[in-house]
C-alpha cells in the first residue's frame, strides 16, 4: 500500500520527495490557511518557508510550514484557522468589516472598562487561528550541545558550499547548516548539479554538513543557536558566513494574496520538482532571467504560460485567481487565468547578516548579490571564505500599486499603512509597532523592505524614517520548547546531610539556592526541644573562608568595623560587613586562628558576594592574603540547648566546659572521632556549639550527635523553628529584616562597630550619618493578634512602617515581631496598629535579655 | 562507547606568590592545574593526598614563607567521561572549548567547574555542594542510567 498522510480525516497520497504542501496541493487543496485578521483565503506562495501561508498543524505541532516539511506516511495534518473550518469560514465576514477593524485596532478598542480587554483578548486570539500549543509535552526535551568551530556557514546553496569547501581546504574547522536537505528548494537542474558537486568537494575537505538544521540568530561571540531535528546546537564560531540566499520580491497590488498567486521559484518547484502544475493557465510577470527560465520550465509541466513584464495592476477572483490586469505599454490588459507567477526582483534573506553587524559575520551569494548567477554565487562564497567581505548590493524597490497586502502574516494592507501614517506614526520602526507589520512569523523576510520603502518614500519623512527595522532573533520560526533546550530550571546546592534529612522525614525548602529542611515534623516541638533540651541544625550552608597570609589581619582590620587587633587565637567576634556608604551588606563571625590566620563565616546567601568583596579589596590594596572559600569543603552542625554541653561531652575527650570554651570562643576538638572546629555561638539564644568539620565526615558526626542526645530527647530542627528561635532573641535575617540602605545604627547594631578604629570601609560615611538624627529604626513589637509578616504599622491613621518578622512565641508568651518605624514629629511612636491589631514597641531581645542562657 | 564514573580524586590547593608557584617542582604523583596566578590545584590519587600536600607545603615554604597549602578534597565532586566520543559529548555539558589536553575552568552543567581533558577522557570537578546536580545532569545528558560507579583517579601519563 502506498504511503499517505491524514489530512482532516481524509487520506492524502504521498509521493517520494513530497513535502506536506506538495502532497496536499496534488490532492486539490488550495486554501491552506485563513489570514489572521480578515480570514482571507491563503494558498501556496513562496514554497521556501519564507511566507506564513502554509502554516499547518502537523502531528500536533502548530504553525508548521507545510512547504518545508517532508511528508511521510501516517502524518496527521490539520488546518488551524477558520471557523467552523478553513474551507467554509464564517469569520470571513471580518473581511467586509475593515472600517470597524482599523489599523491600531488593539490600541483603540476595549480600553475601558479594563476587564473587557482580558475577555476580548481571549476571543480575538481564538479567532486568529494561530494554533494551540501542544499540552503535556516536556519543554526543552532536546539536548543542547556546544560546538566550537573556526567557521560556521549558514545555508547549503552554491555560495555556502563553496565557502565551506574553500575554508576547510585551507585547514579551518567548518560546520555548514542547511535548514532543509541540500538542494531541496532548488528547481533548476543545473544549480542542483552544482550543489551536489560542491557538497562532495566540501565533504572531502572535512566540512561537517548538517541538513535540517536552522540557524535562528546571531549573538555576541559570534554565537549562533542552531535548531536541529534532535538537538539544539550552540555554535561558537570565530567567523560566520551567511549564505542564506534571497526570496523573490513580494509585490503589492489588489488581490496579491489570492490563492493562485505564486512567486516564480515556488511555482517552478511545484512543477519541476514535484510534477504538479500550479494551475492550467498561468500569467508569468517577470523582470528577471530566472523568472523567464522558470516560466519555460512550467510549460514543460503542461501549464499554458503567458509571459509579461509589465506591472501587475490587480489580481481578480473570489477564493482564487480568475484573472489579472497587466499594464502594457499601450493599455491595461485583463487576462483570464488561474495562476499568477511573479518574478519582480529579490529580497535577500539578510536577517542573520544584519544581526551580526558588529560581529565576524560576512555574506555570500544572493544575500549580497541578489539574483546572481551560479558562477557569481560560487565566486562570492570563495571570496567570503578568504576574508574578502562583500558589501550587500542595492536592491531595487518593486513598484507598488494603490492597494494590496504588504504584510501577509499580520494582514496589514497598504491602506492600513497610509492610515497609520496619517495618524502620525511616521517611521518604519513605529509603523511596525503600531500596525504590527513585519512582526509575524516571517519576521519581515517578505515585507520588511516594503515597509521601509513605504516610509522612506513619504515626502515629509525624516531621513531615518525609511530605515529597515532592526533584525532580531529568531530569524526563522522555531518551536517554543527549543528555546528551553539546555536550560536547567533548578540548580540546587546541598549539604552533606541532605540525604540524612530526607531519611528523617524532613520537609525541604529552597532557601536561596540551598535545599534546607523546614521542619522534621512539628515546629513547636522542635522549638521546645532547643529551649528545654537540645536541638541539631545543619548550618553547612554558611559561607566559610580561611584567610591567611602575612596581611590577613590587616585585611580584616581595614575591611570590617570589628576590632581585630586584639582578637587573639581562640577568640571569635560577631561582625557586620559594610560597604563604602556605611550600609550593612552582610554579617557573620570572625574567628582568630593560629599563625595569623582567620576563619570567617558569612551568611549562607552572602558567601559568593563576600568572597568577591574581599578579593576586590585584596587586589585594590595589593595585600599578601590567601583567601580560600571552604563553604563546599567544610560542613557545620549547630548543637544548641541547655543540654548541649552534656551531649557533646559524651562524644569528646576535650574540655568543652564553660570555663574552657566560653561563649564566643572556639577550639579544635575531636567529636565522635571527627576533627571539628567548635565555635561557641548563640544565634538561637541557648548554649550553642557550631561543629565545623570536613564535609565527608558530616553524616557520621550527625548520626553520633543524634544518638548521643537521645537520652535527653534532643532532636533535629529546621528553618521553621530557627525563624522563631532567632526572633525571640531579636537576631536579624539580613534581607528580610533589613533594607539595602541600612547602616548599623538603624538596626541597633552600632555596638558591633568600633568607631575608635582609625579606619575601616564605611567609617567616613558612618561619621557623616552619625551627625544626623535617625529617621527610621528597627524595633521590637508585641502584637495583640495573630502573627502576620509584612503588614503596615500605623500611628493614628498614618503608615509609619511595616513588620519584617513576626511569630507567636511560647517563650515570650505572645505574638512578637520586628518592624520598621519612622519618626513622627521628631520621635518614634511606641503605640501602633499592625494591620488591625494593637502593637506596642518593646525592648529586645524578647527572650533571655541578659543572655545568661547562651553564656552558660 | 561512553563511560561515566564518579571519580575519587585528591585535591590539594596551594596559594602562594605567583613567582613561587612558577618555580614549584610539582610532585610526580600530582597533576598541576593553575587556577589563578596565585592559586594552584594539585590533583592526585586519594591515598597520596596527604603526602602530596606535605611535599608541596615543604617545597613552597622555601619559595614563599607565607604560602598556604590545604587538602581541599572534601570541597570537590568529580566525574570522568571516558570513551572515543568523550570529547564530543562534553559539548552536551558545557559551552567550554576543550584543549587537546590539559586543564581549563569555566561552567559545566551551569556551575563553576575545573576540567582536565585528555585524548579519550574528560575529568570534571565541581564544588561538592553540586555533587548531586553534576551526577544527575551528566547522566541525563549522556544517556547514563543507574547509579555511577566510583573509581579512583590516576594522574595522566602523557
Amino acid at each position: 500500500m502506498s504511503e499517505a498522510l491524514r489530512f482532516e480525516g481524509r487520506r492524502v497520497a504521498v509521493e517520494p520527495g513530497d513535502t506536506v504542501a506538495s502532497a496536499l496541493y496534488r490532492a486539490g487543496v488550495r486554501t491552506f490557511t485563513r489570514s489572521l485578521k480578515y480570514h482571507r483565503r491563503r494558498g501556496l506562495f513562496c514554497m521556501t518557508g519564507d511566507c506564513p501561508n502554509c502554516s499547518l498543524n502537523v502531528d500536533g505541532d502548530p504553525g508548521v510550514r507545510a512547504c518545508t516539511t517532508d511528508a511521510r506516511d501516517g502524518q496527521v495534518v490539520l488546518r488551524e484557522s477558520g471557523w467552523p473550518s478553513a474551507e467554509h469560514d464564517l469569520l470571513h465576514v471580518t473581511d467586509r468589516l475593515h472600517r470597524f477593524l482599523p489599523v491600531g485596532f488593539y490600541s483603540k478598542t476595549f480600553i475601558r472598562p479594563r476587564f473587557v480587554w482580558g475577555l476580548a483578548e481571549r476571543v480575538i486570539r481564538r479567532a486568529t487561528g494561530v494554533g494551540r500549543l501542544p499540552a503535556g509535552r516536556p519543554a526543552g526535551a532536546k539536548p543542547a550541545r556546544a560546538v566550537h568551530v573556526d567557521l560556521l556557514v549558514v545555508g547549503g546553496g552554491v555560495a555556502g558550499l563553496a565557502a565551506a569547501a574553500e575554508a576547510a581546504a585551507a585547514g579551518s574547522r567548518v560546520v555548514l547548516v542547511e535548514e532543509r536537505r541540500l538542494g531541496a528548494t532548488v528547481w533548476d537542474p543545473r544549480a542542483l548539479a552544482r550543489i551536489q558537486a560542491l557538497a562532495q568537494e566540501a565533504t572531502a575537505a572535512g566540512v561537517r554538513i548538517l541538513e535540517r538544521h536552522t540557524a535562528v540568530g546571531v549573538y555576541e561571540g559570534p554565537f549562533v543557536p542552531v535548531v536541529g531535528p534532535d538537538e539544539v546546537l550552540h555554535i561558537e564560531a570565530a567567523h560566520v558566513i551567511a549564505a542564506t540566499g534571497a526570496v523573490e520580491a513580494h509585490a503589492v497590488f489588489p488581490g496579491n494574496d489570492l490563492p493562485g498567486v505564486f512567486l516564480s521559484r515556488g511555482a517552478a518547484l511545484l512543477g519541476v520538482r514535484h510534477g504538479i502544475g500550479p494551475g492550467r493557465r498561468a500569467v508569468v510577470v517577470t523582470v528577471t532571467d530566472e523568472g523567464r527560465a522558470s516560466a519555460e520550465a512550467l510549460r514543460t509541466t503542461g501549464v499554458e504560460v503567458l509571459i509579461h513584464d509589465g506591472p501587475v495592476i490587480a489580481a481578480e477572483g473570489s477564493g482564487r485567481v480568475r484573472a489579472v490586469i497587466i499594464e502594457t505599454p499601450s493599455c491595461r490588459e485583463r487576462i483570464t487565468c488561474d495562476t499568477l507567477v511573479l518574478s519582480l526582483g529579490w529580497a535577500p534573506r539578510d536577517a542573520l547578516l544584519r544581526m551580526g553587524a558588529d560581529q565576524e559575520v560576512a555574506g555570500a551569494g544572493e544575500v549580497v548579490i541578489p539574483g546572481c548567477s551560479l558562477e557569481e554565487a560560487e565566486a562570492s562564497g570563495r571570496r567570503a571564505a578568504n576574508g574578502q567581505d562583500e558589501a550587500p548590493s542595492d536592491v531595487p524597490t518593486v513598484p507598488v500599486a494603490d492597494d494590496g497586502y504588504v504584510c501577509l502574516c499580520e494582514d496589514v494592507s497598504l491602506h492600513d499603512l497610509e492610515q497609520a501614517w496619517d495618524e502620525g506614526w511616521r517611521s518604519s520602526e513605529i509603523l511596525k509597532r503600531y500596525t504590527t507589520a513585519t512582526m509575524g512569523p516571517c519576521q519581515g523576510a517578505v515585507c520588511g523592505r516594503l515597509l521601509a520603502a513605504f516610509a522612506g518614500a513619504r515626502a515629509d519623512a525624516v531621513a531615518t524614517a525609511g530605515a529597515r527595522t532592526t533584525a532580531r532573533p529568531p530569524a526563522r520560526p522555531l518551536p517554543l520548547e527549543d528555546l528551553a533546550s539546555g536550560v536547567d530550571e533548578s540548580i540546587e546546592r546541598r549539604t552533606s546531610l541532605h540525604d540524612r534529612h530526607l531519611e528523617l522525614g524532613a520537609r525541604m525548602e529552597r532557601s536561596g539556592s540551598w535545599s534546607r529542611p523546614t521542619s522534621f515534623g512539628d515546629i513547636e516541638q522542635e522549638i521546645g526541644s532547643v529551649r528545654h533540651r537540645a536541638g541539631l541544625l545543619d548550618v553547612g550552608t554558611l559561607g566559610k573562608f580561611l584567610v591567611a597570609g602575612r596581611d590577613a589581619a590587616e585585611l580584616m582590620d581595614r575591611v570590617f568595623p570589628v576590632r581585630v587587633r586584639d582578637l587573639t587565637p581562640g577568640r571569635s567576634r560577631y561582625l557586620v560587613a559594610l560597604d563604602e556608604a556605611g550600609y550593612v551588606i552582610d554579617d557573620g563571625l570572625l574567628a582568630a586562628l593560629d599563625h595569623g590566620r582567620f576563619y570567617l563565616c558569612s551568611t549562607s546567601g552572602g558567601a559568593p558576594a563576600m568572597e568577591a568583596w574581599l578579593r576586590d579589596w585584596i587586589d585594590r590594596w595589593d595585600l599578601h592574603v590567601h583567601l580560600l572559600d571552604q563553604t563546599a569543603q567544610v560542613g557545620a552542625i549547630l548543637l544548641a540547648g541547655p543540654d548541649a554541653r552534656r551531649i557533646l561531652e559524651r562524644l569528646t575527650d576535650d574540655d568543652v566546659s564553660a570555663e574552657a570554651l566560653p561563649h564566643m570562643r572556639h577550639a579544635e576538638i575531636i567529636v565522635a572521632d571527627v576533627p571539628c572546629r567548635a565555635l561557641r555561638v548563640g544565634f538561637v539564644g541557648e548554649v550553642g556549639f557550631e561543629l565545623h568539620h570536613d564535609r565527608s565526615r558530616g553524616p557520621e558526626l550527625y548520626d553520633a550527635l543524634l544518638e548521643a542526645g537521645r537520652p535527653e530527647g534532643s532532636q533535629p530542627f529546621g528553618l521553621g523553628a530557627l525563624d522563631v528561635l532567632r526572633l525571640e532573641k531579636a537576631h536579624l535575617y539580613l534581607g528580610q529584616d533589613t533594607l539595602p540602605d541600612d547602616h548599623p545604627a538603624k538596626l541597633g547594631l552600632d555596638w558591633a562597630v568600633a568607631m575608635e578604629k582609625p579606619d575601616f570601609i564605611g567609617k567616613p560615611a558612618l561619621e557623616r550619618m552619625g551627625a544626623l538624627p535617625l529617621e527610621r529604626t528597627l524595633v521590637g513589637l508585641r502584637i495583640e493578634g495573630e502573627p502576620r509578616r509584612g503588614v503596615p504599622l500605623l500611628a493614628g491613621d498614618r503608615v509609619v512602617g511595616r513588620t519584617t518578622s513576626c511569630a507567636r512565641s511560647e517563650a515570650a508568651r505572645g505574638t512578637i515581631a520586628l518592624g520598621w518605624v519612622r519618626t513622627v514629629d521628631g520621635s518614634f511612636p511606641t503605640e501602633l496598629v499592625a494591620g488591625d491589631a494593637r502593637a506596642v514597641v518593646v525592648p529586645t531581645p524578647f527572650y533571655d535579655p541578659e543572655g545568661a542562657r547562651l553564656r552558660a | 562507547m561512553l563511560e561515566i564514573t564518579r571519580t575519587l580524586v585528591g585535591v590539594v590547593a596551594a596559594s602562594a606568590a605567583a613567582r613561587a608557584l612558577d618555580g614549584l617542582v610539582v610532585p610526580g604523583r600530582a597533576f598541576a592545574c593553575r587556577a589563578a596566578d596565585d592559586e594552584l590545584l594539585l590533583l592526585c590519587a586519594p591515598p597520596v593526598t596527604d603526602e602530596v600536600a606535605r611535599e608541596v607545603a615543604t617545597r613552597l615554604a622555601a619559595l614563599d614563607p607565607d604560602a598556604l597549602v590545604i587538602d581541599t578534597t572534601d570541597g570537590w565532586a568529580a566525574i570522568s567521561v571516558v570513551g572515543s566520543d568523550a570529547r564530543g559529548s562534553f559539548g552536551l555539558l558545557s559551552p567550554l572549548e576543550l584543549p587537546d589536553a590539559g586543564f581549563l575552568q569555566g561552567e559545566v552543567v551551569h556551575v563553576p567547574a575545573k576540567v582536565v581533558a585528555g585524548d579519550d577522557r574528560v575529568l570534571i570537578l565541581v564544588p561538592s555542594i553540586w555533587e548531586a546536580h553534576l551526577h544527575d545532569r551528566a547522566a541525563k545528558a549522556l544517556g547514563h542510567t543507574g547509579p555511577l560507579e566510583a573509581h579512583p583517579w590516576a594522574v595522566p601519563t602523557s
